[in-house]
């Protein structure tokens, strides 16, 4: 019977030998019966376990002493006789349960943080305060502009921030709208959080007429609107925070893998936003009487530019829907008002002059 | 206990500890890990209230020495991830030592409490020191960062009231480390040469100019973007194979000499582990988490247990009465700032 005694005063080594009374656990010298030691049973315990550890030592109560049991023999004789050294002998553990109650826990939590934050986003996003979206977008918007031009024809963007702040109220929207025009490409217009939009000369000096500029407000108002903008980062830095709980921070890989994941999410987030901001668009320009036909002749004209449809090529990798399925359904007749009178039109061409 | 929702981490990364501790023994005795998951978890809120407080901080200085006025591009952001990046580098070292405190507080030999003298913060003050001072001097000065750092780090190790002594000297390692200093270099050339040339000869085998690829490269299609992560992967691989047994190499010989220049009392350290072994060590571990994506974590530890079982060799015996319970307190609370800047391998 090899079980080692340490008193919890020095390193010193004893070879006891251990018996069980009534209510005392006798430490004693096998050779000479000598007691080393008397724990009173009530004050005996099992540090930790046996599936952690090799040896859980058996303490008393409030003494550094341990003894230390390596024998399994000697441990089940002893757990028989002392209720408290019960840890000592393995008990079966339903590793197959415990693995599926674990997995669903973690399976229910993951999904509603996941619902939370895509349905969540959805409603929360418009209570966000206005001055709180309107800081995040002028952040954002200082760190594009660093090292760009910002074209600063006064008639031309007075121009194109009254027809925005025309549409925006016409959808409802409270706070003013202002548009930024950075001088040069590539063809594209983009919304920050806070109704701040942000237009590329391009676009503008190469529209064919100034419904198509109009179409592209339009639809980047359909994007102010609905919150794109702040739902898309809320949502990023919720997926970023949802990753970062699940692998608990550990691995680099997984949370890679992760961000591809969620890089997708917001892809489709992304295809059903630009949808969205189409039909809104059209749908304004309409209700004010203005022609609104711009969004699919210009869409007509990137495809005649480029006409390999790239968004289509991209299928679930595309931030964008299939330019043609766009054409499609924001199909217009040429009808009613233009939406800048001509002298506008002519100053928001020359605004970077 | 790896893939966990991130609170549960703490009382993993303690039942892991007591699995590992409990599987390595000396003179018959097996380690004891008795630390609490709560004591970690309490570790992690501190350090997190600490950049709270810091955070708030910046944002005082934010608002009343800048005055709200971005200046030359830097905002708010840039002031808070630089003062944090200030802060960050001295407060790991500051955290190793604490983290390394409290994991040897809460580890018994025969009952008895280990533990590490010392204070934490002036590690922290010389280590941030010695590695700026290195890194300023084109890091050679190594083997004196190695060396001052490990002595703080074994000497105020104890078992007990038995204490560790450490008895290297910079000097005494100098000649090997120019000696790496010097083939590191002529690694990482020949690898650029190797790497420069097997690019140009692909390019060329393809038939491409280089003003072609220069126009591929501007307006990158898929195909070119996955050429050029094959070809980065490519080059990673060079560069392991040459640059990484190199360092296997020197990482291999200052561990032996630390750990045959260290002892408590009348027992001796010593370890022959090979550039081999150093290499399987600090390379496929690593592959082995990676490649794994983190599942393989459990065979890295047993790797780990089984090369320090083989290579930590000990003469002498202790004289067991001499080795007295400490009787000062252990530190409450673990390894908060460790955890915070995720250095902490178990």
């Amino acid at each position: 019977m090899s079980i080692r005694y340490f008193d919890g005063e020095s390193a010193e080594v004893h070879s006891v030998a251990v018996r069980v009374t009534t209510n005392e656990l006798v430490i004693y010298r096998p050779a000479g019966a000598e007691v080393v030691a008397r724990w009173p049973i009530g004050e005996v315990a099992v540090l930790g376990d046996v599936q952690h550890e090799a040896a859980p030592p058996v303490v008393r109560r409030g003494s550094d002493a341990r003894l230390i049991i390596e024998d399994p023999q000697v441990r089940s004789h002893l757990a028989s006789l002392v209720p408290a050294l019960q840890p000592l002998v393995p008990q079966p553990v339903a590793v197959g349960r415990r693995i599926a109650i674990f997995s669903a826990a973690i399976v229910a939590l993951v999904g509603m943080f996941w619902g939370a934050l895509d349905y969540g986003t959805e409603y929360a996003a418009p209570f966000l305060p206005h001055s709180l979206q309107a800081q995040l977008g002028e952040t954002v918007l200082d760190d594009l502009l660093a090292d760009k031009e910002e074209c600063e024809g006064a008639a031309g963007l007075a121009a194109i921030n009254r027809l925005a702040n025309d549409l925006a109220r016409e959808a409802g929207y409270r706070h003013p709208i202002t548009v930024h025009i950075v001088e040069g490409g590539p063809v594209n217009a983009f919304t920050l959080p806070g109704g701040i939009l942000v237009f590329y000369s391009d676009l503008i000096t190469q529209a064919k007429d100034s419904s198509q500029v109009a179409g592209v407000v339009a639809h980047e108002i359909g994007h102010v609107v609905h919150y794109h903008p702040t739902k898309g980062l809320v949502r990023a830095y919720g997926m970023d925070l949802l990753l970062k709980l699940v692998s608990g921070g550990y691995s680099d890989m997984m949370s890679t893998v992760g961000g591809g994941g969620s890089l997708l999410l917001a892809l489709r987030n992304g295809r059903a936003a630009e949808r969205e901001a189409d039909s809104t668009g059209v749908d304004l320009l309409e209700r004010r009487g203005l022609r609104a036909d711009g969004v699919s002749s210009f869409f007509q004209q990137l495809m005649e530019k480029e006409p390999k449809d790239a968004a289509a090529a991209a299928g679930i990798w595309s931030s964008h829907p299939p330019t043609a399925e766009r054409i499609e359904a924001t199909r217009r007749p040429a009808t009613g008002r233009p939406a800048f009178s001509t002298a506008e039109w002519q100053a928001l061409r020359n605004v970077c002059k | 206990m790896l893939v966990t929702l991130g609170w549960s981490r703490f009382w993993g990364r303690t039942n892991i500890r007591r699995y590992v501790w409990s599987h390595l023994a000396i003179l018959g005795d097996r380690f004891e890990y008795r630390g609490r998951g709560r004591e970690l978890l309490i570790g992690f809120l501190l350090a997190l209230l600490l950049v709270a407080v810091w955070i708030g901080l910046m944002w005082l200085v934010w608002l009343y020495v800048f005055h709200e006025k971005p200046a030359a591009s830097f905002g708010m952001f840039d002031l808070f991830s630089l003062s944090v990046a200030l802060i960050g580098f001295p407060l790991a070292y500051v955290g190793h030592y604490a983290g390394l405190r409290y994991k040897l507080s809460r580890t018994r030999w025969r009952g008895i409490r280990c533990g590490m003298a010392g204070s934490a913060w002036s590690y922290g003050a010389l280590a941030t020191g010695l590695h700026f001072a290195n890194a300023t001097t084109a890091y050679l000065l190594t083997p004196l960062v190695s060396v001052s750092l490990a002595r703080p780090r074994i000497s105020n190790t104890r078992v007990g009231t038995l204490p560790f002594l450490f008895a290297g000297r910079a000097g005494d390692i100098y000649g090997r480390y120019i000696g790496y200093y010097f083939l590191n270099i002529v690694a990482w050339i020949v690898a650029g040469i190797a790497v420069f040339a097997a690019v140009g000869g692909t390019i060329e085998s393809l038939g491409i100019s280089s003003d072609d690829f220069l126009k591929l490269l501007s307006k990158p299609s898929l195909n070119t973007v996955l050429l050029v992560l094959v070809l980065a992967f490519a080059a990673y691989i060079v560069f392991g194979l040459l640059i990484l047994p190199l360092r296997c190499w020197w990482q291999a010989y200052l561990m032996r000499y630390l750990v045959t220049h260290s002892r408590a009392g009348n027992v001796l350290f010593t370890t022959a582990i090979t550039t081999r072994q150093m290499w399987g060590f600090l390379v496929l571990n690593y592959l082995i988490v990676l490649l794994t994506l983190g599942i393989g974590w459990p065979w890295v530890m047993h790797r780990t247990m089984k090369l320090i079982s083989a290579q930590l060799w000990i003469y002498g015996e202790p004289n067991g009465q001499e080795i007295r319970q400490p009787t000062d307190r252990s530190p409450g609370y673990g390894e908060g700032l460790l955890d915070m800047f995720d250095v902490s391998g178990v």
